[in-house]
């Protein structure tokens, strides 16, 4: 991202357009339908990074976006105040937002 | 025919059994009992008629039988706040003459279908995945199966289903409770169900229905009346089934 | 526009059927529906439309209550003899703060239309004008408690060459809620997908639903070119 400050990260070899979304605070079903909802406005290929709590959130949401298409390239702690866990998405090819199956 | 003298049990006021109970009222049920422990909260205003944007937060129960009661002040409302749960389960069955299942979890819905043949009254089940309605109806002297015929046996607890099975377009929500309704008129009339011993399907994008025969299994505890009642605690998720059927 | 996250918040299982998402969320917050008949019998297409997020719900019924309607999803009693349509908005505006409940406005343009008319003529008369306004529209015929419900995308064979022509349905009986949910139903899926439902005739008879294509009259003014879509 031009302009952005350096990420101490290792970089992922993926296209990472946004912002991580933060669903720590909501409760499912809400943490998925946001997920999904993010999913939806990327093109195929970019990668949505979460923030999940711990525990069902953590467990459901990456299987029920693989179930919808995409790809979870990793789940790990997340080294941010309040902990949790941080899961990258990779939107899948064929999964546009609002198409009818 | 007047249904003034008839009672009919509902399990749950939300996405099936909140029509349900519009329709059953409006049919001139003399007697309505709704049993109810959740709190009205946003989403359910997107699929559940018989609460408002006013009534968030406050308990289901309560909410419904005021929605009831100014809409058919001549009808009596009994509203439990509280599970359906094998303590009540029996009382609660046998002081009706047909129940309706909205309820949204497998171990009710098993507890339910258990209660209903102990005590020989005919159920309206009735549940909504996605865009599929799905209803069965059970009647103690048919010689349809019962849900227990039809799935065997709840998921075992703790088995996580995915959010996406959350997923119930409200309209369809709407429809599903709607037929249930009208069935347990039917049955409060008197006649045949148009649902029982055959599982009806109605995928609403398709507009397709189903028929499917549900046969009694040689066997079933739940039509001999003799399957022991259980209660099990809810899941945490709201949504605590990955069958078919499970959201309302 | 993205969807805000209070609507995010009230429509999220619906958010969350596979296909189903803020696109077609969006459609129908963008939706100007026009109802045509308000009766008892309709109360609960209403409701659902209502509850499923429209834009604007338009209705449009010069009638009273009368005591009959009482049996439905909205008049209490004490609402006999009032205006039909500012007893409903009444009741259904509080059930949703997303939606905008008003009297057809006269002049007004809908993006869809329900016809629930009490009457053959009226329901003609007003399919006639969405299908002449290329207006998807979905008539509901009350046969005890069931009926009919035929779907009329822009193009379709129209309510005329669709409807049934054996005579009025019975007397509607209460669980032709049903009924109403069903033409709702069918509403709600051709605004959030346009262009996915094709003209079709869904018969509910005892709570069981048959399906049928709909097809055009030989003659009929509707097989003439395609009107404009809105």
């Amino acid at each position: 991202m031009s302009g952005a400050p350096p990420d101490p990260r290792p970089a992922p070899a993926l296209r990472h357009p946004g912002a991580p979304l933060d669903i720590r605070g909501y409760a499912c079903p809400l943490t998925y339908v946001k997920t999904r909802i993010a999913l939806e406005r990327l093109r195929a290929g970019e990668v949505l990074e979460v923030w999940l709590r711990e525990g069902e959130p953590a467990e459901s949401v990456p299987r029920s976006a693989e179930e919808d298409g995409h790809r979870v390239v990793a789940v790990e702690p997340l080294l941010a105040p309040g902990g949790g866990y941080r899961v990258l998405v990779e939107k899948g090819v064929g999964t546009g937002g609002g198409r009818w199956p | 025919m007047s249904l003034s003298d008839r009672t009919a049990l509902v399990i749950g006021a939300g996405g099936v059994g909140g029509p349900a109970l519009l329709t059953l009222a409006a049919g001139g049920v003399g007697r309505l009992v709704v049993v109810e422990s959740d709190v009205v909260e946003t989403s359910n205003l997107a699929r559940q008629p018989l609460f408002k944007e006013a009534d968030v937060g406050a308990r289901k129960a309560a909410a419904a039988a005021a929605r009831l009661r100014a809409l058919f002040p001549s009808v009596a409302i009994d509203a439990h706040d509280g599970r359906f749960d094998a303590a009540n389960a029996l009382d609660l069955v046998r002081a009706a003459d047909v129940v309706v299942d909205g309820s949204d979890n497998f171990a009710t819905k098993f507890l339910v279908n258990d209660a209903a043949m102990r005590a020989r009254r005919p159920l309206v089940h009735a549940g909504v995945l996605r865009t599929t309605a799905q209803l069965l109806t059970i009647a103690p002297t048919g010689i349809g199966g019962c849900l227990r015929c039809l799935f065997e046996a709840p998921p075992p607890p703790g088995s996580v289903p995915s959010c996406a099975e959350a997923g119930v377009l409200g309209a369809t929500a709407e429809l599903a409770g709607a037929l249930a309704g009208a069935e347990a008129l039917r049955l409060l009339a008197g006649e045949r169900g148009a649902y029982e011993g055959r599982l009806f399907t109605f995928e609403a994008r398709s507009a397709r229905g189903r028929l499917v025969l549900v046969r009694r299994r040689v066997g079933c505890p739940a039509c001999a009346g003799t399957q022991p009642l259980e209660s099990t605690a809810a899941a945490a998720c709201e949504v605590s089934s990955s069958r078919p059927g499970s959201a309302a | 526009m993205a969807l805000t996250d209070d609507r995010i918040a009230r429509y999220a299982r619906q958010l969350l059927v596979p296909g189903f998402g803020e696109e077609a969320q969006e459609q129908l917050g963008r939706s100007r529906v026009r109802v045509v008949g308000a009766d008892g019998v309709a109360s609960a297409a209403l409701v659902t439309l209502v509850q499923s997020g429209i834009g604007k719900l338009w209705i449009e019924d010069h009638e009273d209550v009368a005591p009959a309607d009482v049996e439905g999803w909205l008049y209490p009693p004490s609402a006999v003899g009032s205006p039909r349509a500012e007893a409903a908005r009444a009741v259904l505006a509080p059930m949703s703060r997303f939606v905008s409940v008003e009297a057809y406005p006269t002049g007004g343009v809908p993006t869809a239309t329900l016809v629930l008319a009490p009457s053959t003529a009226q329901a003609v008369a007003s399919a006639e004008a969405a299908r002449r306004a290329g207006i998807p529209h979905v008539v509901a015929e009350a046969d005890g408690d069931g009926g009919a419900v035929i779907s009329v995308p822009p193009g379709a064979p129209c309510y005329a060459c669709a409807r049934s022509t054996a005579g009025a349905g019975r007397p509607p009986q209460p669980g032709i809620a049903a009924l109403a949910a069903l033409a709702a139903e069918e509403l709600v899926l051709m605004i959030a997908f346009p262009g996915t439902i094709p003209g079709r005739r869904l018969d509910l008879v005892r709570g069981v639903t048959t399906l049928r294509a709909t097809t055009r009259l030989p003659g009929c003014v509707c097989a003439g070119a395609t009107p404009a879509a809105v």
